[in-house]
């Protein structure tokens, strides 16, 4: 084994494409996350490399076996694939006990030494369940059930371990135990893992590389501290928390919104020469909200906007303002805005200010900003 | 579309020939079993320019048996319709300790239908009815000599009818209701709805699938009925078209070509409603999720549940097993009852009598082995159905032959295997194979349908953990699969055992004087007049399925009858 070469993968579901020629490479050791919003075909892929969708072109290979290839007819059976799969319902079969679960892989693969030398138990205790092994599922919590899941797709050492969004039916602190459970795991033990899922806290959290997608293409693949620095497209900037979004058109002392207002974007300016309407995009955390063009620090970009609504949210309030029609949400702090945010109406003019370098500039296209409404996370 | 909704259903293939070669026989083996015997029957009545068609409809009293074959049919589907959706909804609202009553309902499965009919039958009869000779001690009817109520006209046959269709309407019912959640209802009560307006605006509307699909398999069934017009209407003239079939195969000259076409009008309807079924349900049964929670946490407890179900269980089980019982203890059937002449004669003759005793061992040897013919086939059909996407053609033929026996009465199955199997090249008249076989084609939708609902609602996960962790397509079946089927297919064992031990309809057409099943040779005693022996091997029929019901639930747990 080294590393899962996915080239040119297509799978069709009738006339419509949910992996269109997809290029992916999966290093030996690499945990590889999947991320995109539902019906970008990243649990399709999955499935693909399971073996348990059949694509229509394309080859897929673990190191240099191929367990498929549309052109020679080759499709290994997801059985004799070697890979290990954690499910979003956790899929444990209701009628064994954990220690049964744990060590149904090893027993159908016959590796009698594997269950002589109490690989369920080391599995089991690798992920806090030690004590559960004759319990029943029915027995345990969500929590604990996707846990003896991780054990079961871990045991056999497989060459390939798959996530398909296993901790969305978590709730978000079991989510949380889980999601760090996994991860020192597969620093432990440094198997390949393709992980599926369509939370970026997620993604950055456990990938050493993110391949976001977007109709069953490639859009971004980098690591996590790439895309969150440079997300490629709007699309992933969008996808990945830079929800605020300014068309900005081009002016003779910089980039103008709707209302008027020029903004200087310094360094994140794009070349002259380039398309005279963009996009910027930027995160909530990164605005600031003031009551006065006054109060902006020096050498940020000020926008003039209108308060929409506030809403209280412990240490901050979440604030939504209206900038020439676009909607932005900001985050503001309670101790410095108390005095007046929560009595200040609807419509009052406020100022928000960013430093340009925050800011991430992409060409305007009109389809993609009207796809990117439906991607709104 | 259909593609897109197909999509996350596609399985684990088996990647070679193997599978495709396995289901065409079994494909092969259904339209030999299920389509041939009907082809020949058809094939018959068109024979000599369709003389058996000439025959048969150019008789005078035609108009009259279909006007009556119709009538029975819708009169007894609106009285099991409403029976059966009240019921329905009353056991869902029963309070916690009257709970155990939810299995009533039921419970007149149990009771064959021959059992049933001859029961109140001796209830009902214009003379000696039990139930009759007591109203004739109320004032106003005390000058009648017979009667009031004759059981024996049609008005009383389509009453008995709809009882006994009640409790097939009833489950299809019941398992809409399991999947309307508790909530619907809950939030129509905190809207200002009474309990009845909870039925009429909520309920009903929900369950309109459920009874669409309950009804036409109940439409069709009153339309087959056999028992009740063949055990009651037989001395008054009551014809309709399953008696003339058996009417004029056993005169004689027995002509079959007639039998055939009196029965061609049922087999179009049955045709016709199992397509319309495939056309209007298609695949959506497929993507059936059964959400939220079940329907029978509604937090009013209507003690009027209570009195429905008990006044139902008392009418379609306690008073014609009473006739029963009170006939079986006498010497001779009479309307008063003699206390000091009562006597268990009967079921010393009963047991002392060879060839009863020889129908008892036909009916639960043939019965066993057919059920465990019929679970296999119907595990493999059920996988073919939710599996076989890569086997259109195939599974198409399978879904639409599979659910022919449902659709189309025994009767004629029992006409048609009568016919295949006493004309060479295979000759089987008189053996228990060929009644072994006419049941396992009565039960291949039961053993279809009910493993595919289980296949359906294990879905796919579970299958694909198994083979991610590197099960083979066997082993999953084995490990995984028919483990966790095991309620559902001991559910389909126990009502399989229970409608072939009570099997009448097609039986009484492939038996022979010599080989009988308990039914057929109930009815033989009926025929006789030896109203006290008929009492009493309907009796023996209702504990031999009762023994049947016993052992399944023994092994397979007491919620065996709840999965129904």
């Amino acid at each position: 084994m080294s590393g899962i070469t996915i080239s040119n993968l297509t799978k069709r579901f009738g006339s419509n494409t949910i992996v269109d020629d997809l290029e992916l490479t999966i290093d030996e050791g690499e945990f590889v996350v999947l991320l995109g919003p539902s019906g970008c075909g990243k649990t399709t892929t999955l499935r693909c490399l399971a073996g348990l969708e059949t694509p229509e072109g394309g080859t897929i290979s673990f190191g240099d076996r191929t367990v498929f290839d549309a052109k020679t007819h080759t499709d290994v059976a997801t059985h004799r694939r070697n890979i290990g799969m954690i499910f979003q319902s956790y899929a444990l079969w209701p009628h064994m006990t954990v220690r049964d679960n744990i060590g149904y892989p090893l027993k159908v693969r016959r590796k009698k030494e594997a269950l002589r030398s109490g690989a369920v138990d080391k599995a089991a205790a690798m992920v806090d369940t030690g004590h559960l092994l004759d319990r029943y599922p029915s027995q345990l919590s969500g929590g604990q059930q996707q846990r003896v899941a991780v054990a079961r797709g871990l045991v056999a050492e497989p060459d390939l371990v798959l996530f398909d969004e296993p901790l969305s039916n978590l709730d978000a602190r079991l989510r949380d135990q889980v999601r760090t459970q996994i991860h020192q795991l597969h620093q432990r033990l440094g198997f390949s893992a393709v992980f599926v899922t369509h939370d970026q806290s997620e993604a950055f959290a456990l990938g050493d590389r993110l391949a976001i997608m977007k109709d069953g293409r490639l859009e971004q693949c980098d690591t996590p501290q790439r895309v969150f620095d440079e997300p490629g497209s709007d699309y992933v900037a969008a996808f990945i928390g830079m929800g605020n979004r300014l068309v900005l058109t081009r002016h003779h002392e910089g980039w103008q919104t709707a209302n008027g207002d020029v903004l200087d974007l310094g360094s994140r300016s794009p070349e002259r020469g380039g398309a005279d309407e963009i996009i910027a995009r930027l995160r909530p955390a990164d605005l600031h909200l003031h009551r006065a063009v006054e109060d902006a620090p020096h050498g940020s970009t000020v926008l003039h906007a209108t308060l929409v609504t506030t809403e209280f949210g412990g240490r901050h309030y979440d604030v939504l303002v209206d900038v020439a029609g676009e909607r932005l949400t900001l985050q503001a702090d309670t101790r410095e805005h108390g005095a007046w945010l929560p009595t200040a109406e609807e419509g009052a003019p406020v100022v928000v200010s960013f430093n340009p370098t925050d800011v991430r500039t992409y060409a305007a296209d009109p389809a993609r900003s009207a796809e990117r409404e439906s991607v709104a996370v | 579309m259909a593609a897109v909704l197909a999509a996350p259903m596609s399985r684990i293939r088996s990647r070679g020939w193997g599978g495709r070669i396995g289901y065409l026989v079994l494909a092969a083996a259904l339209i030999y079993m299920i389509v041939l015997p009907l082809y020949r029957l058809q094939s018959l009545a068109f024979a000599d320019g369709a003389r058996g068609y000439t025959s048969q409809y150019g008789r005078d009293d035609i108009g009259e048996v279909i006007w009556t074959t119709v009538q029975l049919a819708f009169f007894s589907l609106v009285i099991a319709m409403v029976l059966g959706t009240i019921l329905a909804f009353a056991t869902s609202r029963l309070p916690r300790k009257f709970a155990f009553l939810r299995i009533v309902p039921v419970l007149p499965i149990v009771l064959p239908a021959v059992a049933n009919v001859v029961g109140w039958a001796f209830l009902l009869s214009p003379g000696p009815g039990y139930l009759n000779a007591a109203m004739r001690h109320l004032p106003w009817w005390n000058h009648l000599e017979s009667g009031p109520i004759d059981i024996y006209t049609p008005t009383w046959i389509i009453i008995l009818t709809g009882f006994g269709l009640t409790s097939f309407v009833y489950l299809f019912v019941s398992a809409g209701m399991a999947s309307i959640s508790a909530e619907h209802l809950e939030a129509a009560q905190t809207s200002g709805s009474s309990t009845i307006g909870v039925f009429f605006r909520v309920v009903l509307p929900l369950l309109r699938p459920s009874l669409i699909y309950g009804g036409g398999v109940a439409l069709l069934l009153g339309l087959g009925q056999f028992t009740g017009p063949l055990l009651l209407g037989s001395n008054t003239g009551v014809k309709v078209l399953t008696t003339e079939m058996y009417r004029r195969v056993s005169e004689s000259p027995s002509d079959f070509a007639a039998a055939a076409a009196a029965g061609s009008p049922l087999v179009v309807l049955g045709l016709v409603v199992v397509l319309g079924q495939k056309l209007l349900l298609g695949d959506q049964t497929r993507f059936v999720t059964h959400g939220g929670k079940a329907f029978k946490s509604a937090p009013v407890r209507s003690r009027w549940a209570v009195a429905t179900i008990v006044v139902y269980g008392i009418v379609a089980l306690v008073l014609p097993l009473i006739g029963l019982i009170l006939v079986a203890l006498t010497p001779y059937w009479s309307s008063s009852i003699s206390w000091g002449l009562l006597t268990l004669d009967n079921f010393r003759t009963l047991f002392q009598t060879s060839d009863i005793m020889d129908s008892v061992v036909t009916s639960v040897v043939a019965s066993s082995i057919a059920v465990l013919f019929c679970v296999p086939i119907g595990f493999m059909i059920a996988n073919l159905l939710v599996r076989g996407r890569r086997y259109p053609v195939i599974r198409l033929v399978a879904d639409l032959v599979s659910a022919l026996p449902l659709g189309i009465p025994a009767v004629i199955f029992g006409v048609g295997f009568l016919l295949t199997y006493t004309e060479p090249p295979i000759i089987l008249y008189g053996t228990r194979t060929v009644i072994v076989l006419v049941y396992i084609v009565l039960m291949i939708p039961f053993a279809t349908r009910l493993q595919m609902t289980a296949l359906l609602a294990l879905g796919e996960t579970y299958i694909e953990a198994s083979a991610t962790s590197g099960a083979s397509s066997f082993t999953t079946n084995v490990r995984i699969i028919l483990p966790l089927m095991r309620p559902a297919i001991l559910s389909a064992v126990a009502l399989m055992f229970i409608l072939l031990t009570h099997e009448f309809a097609a039986s009484l057409l492939v038996r022979s004087p010599t080989t009988q099943v308990m039914g057929t040779r109930l009815y033989d005693l009926w025929a006789n007049g030896s109203y006290p022996l008929v009492a009493a091997m309907a009796l023996l029929m209702t504990a031999v399925t009762g023994l049947g019901v016993a052992l399944a639930m023994l092994i397979g747990g007491r919620n065996v009858l709840d999965n129904l």
